[in-house]
């Protein structure tokens, strides 16, 4: 490619564009746009998003997020020392050994199966997966007949 | 507002190609503005900014599509290698001459407007916003070779374009 071609068009290009003059923005835009921040005023201050609260109001919600937050950290560490703490969590983990037995038995199958996979080998996982795809393959195609009858029938 | 109005809505039009796209980025924009309004009120360079947040807000919008527009450009840019012919060595003063005759900026802005999306993006930062070629694939999320690729053919286009639509204009 001849650069001082590409120089060249690259220039006039340049002046082109750079000599475009603003395009006419439409007639509506500037009442579309006063009217949609006359709408964003008229909302009360609890509707506007919280930058365009009063800096009071912002300053005493920020304050109670930031005590509530503590006040909940404190309270989890009192509980985690309190009397009963272990009791409960204990009844919690008896609650939920149900699922813990079916975790177990998911993970005791699925071993089971990763090693009659090894047994068989790669051919046969190779050979399962070719039998899947072809049989898939045979649903779509079916699928794809059946549709074509039914819509050239009517 | 009534200052910058045409500057922000032919920011977003050259990049968006749709007036209704570029109405709504610009309403954006100004609703941007508003709420940054203390910060920019005394600022010499609220027209830069209100331009970057037209700019950004563009190159958003066209980014949701951009899956789309890429595939097209990719495509429509193997077509262009395929069936590509050698380059023309246009005479330096042809194109300014029957730019004079013709409505100049119309013709440009047509032409401009009907490049795929790609490559009139990449012209329009490169040319319209100042961006250098690592700026504007960094922010096109593509690689430079891309943009560059994407650029040339955007100018060879544009010249194409313009001679094609100007000898129209001539005969007529």
């Amino acid at each position: 490619m001849n650069s001082e071609y590409q120089k060249n068009l690259e220039a006039r290009i340049d002046r082109a564009l750079k000599a475009l003059p603003d395009l006419p923005a439409p007639r509506h835009l500037l009442p579309q746009v006063m009217q949609k921040i006359a709408r964003l005023n008229s909302l009360p201050w609890y509707q506007q998003p919280w930058q365009a609260w009063p800096v009071a109001l912002r300053a005493t919600t920020l304050a109670f997020l930031l005590a509530s937050c503590g006040g909940l950290c404190i309270a989890c560490w009192q509980l985690t020392r309190a009397a009963g703490f272990a009791a409960a969590t204990q009844e919690i983990a008896q609650t939920f050994s149900g699922i813990t037995a079916i975790w177990n038995t998911v993970n005791v199958l699925l071993t089971a199966l990763v090693l009659v996979l090894k047994h068989f080998g790669t051919a046969f996982i190779i050979g399962c997966c070719a039998a899947f795809a072809f049989g898939y393959a045979i649903c779509v195609g079916l699928g794809t007949a059946c549709v074509r009858l039914a819509y050239s029938r009517r | 507002m009534q200052q910058y109005q045409n500057m922000v809505f032919s920011t977003a039009m050259r990049l968006l190609a749709n007036q209704t796209d570029a109405e709504d980025i610009a309403q954006e924009t100004f609703l941007r503005a508003y709420e940054h309004f203390d910060e920019i009120r005394q600022s010499p360079t609220a027209g830069g900014w209100l331009k970057r947040v037209a700019t950004n807000l563009c190159l958003n919008h066209l980014s949701r599509y951009r899956a789309r527009w890429s595939f097209f450009s990719d495509l429509l840019g193997s077509q262009h290698e395929a069936d590509s012919e050698p380059i023309e060595f246009a005479a330096p003063d042809d194109l300014s001459e029957k730019l004079e005759i013709a409505d100049r900026h119309e013709v440009v802005e047509h032409a401009l407007q009907k490049l795929p999306t790609a490559q009139r993006v990449s012209l329009v930062l490169y040319h319209l916003e100042g961006l250098r070629y690592e700026e504007i694939a960094a922010k096109l999320n593509v690689s430079l070779g891309k943009v560059k690729t994407d650029i040339f053919r955007a100018r060879e286009a544009l010249r194409k374009k313009l001679r094609a639509r100007l000898a129209e204009d001539v005969v007529t």
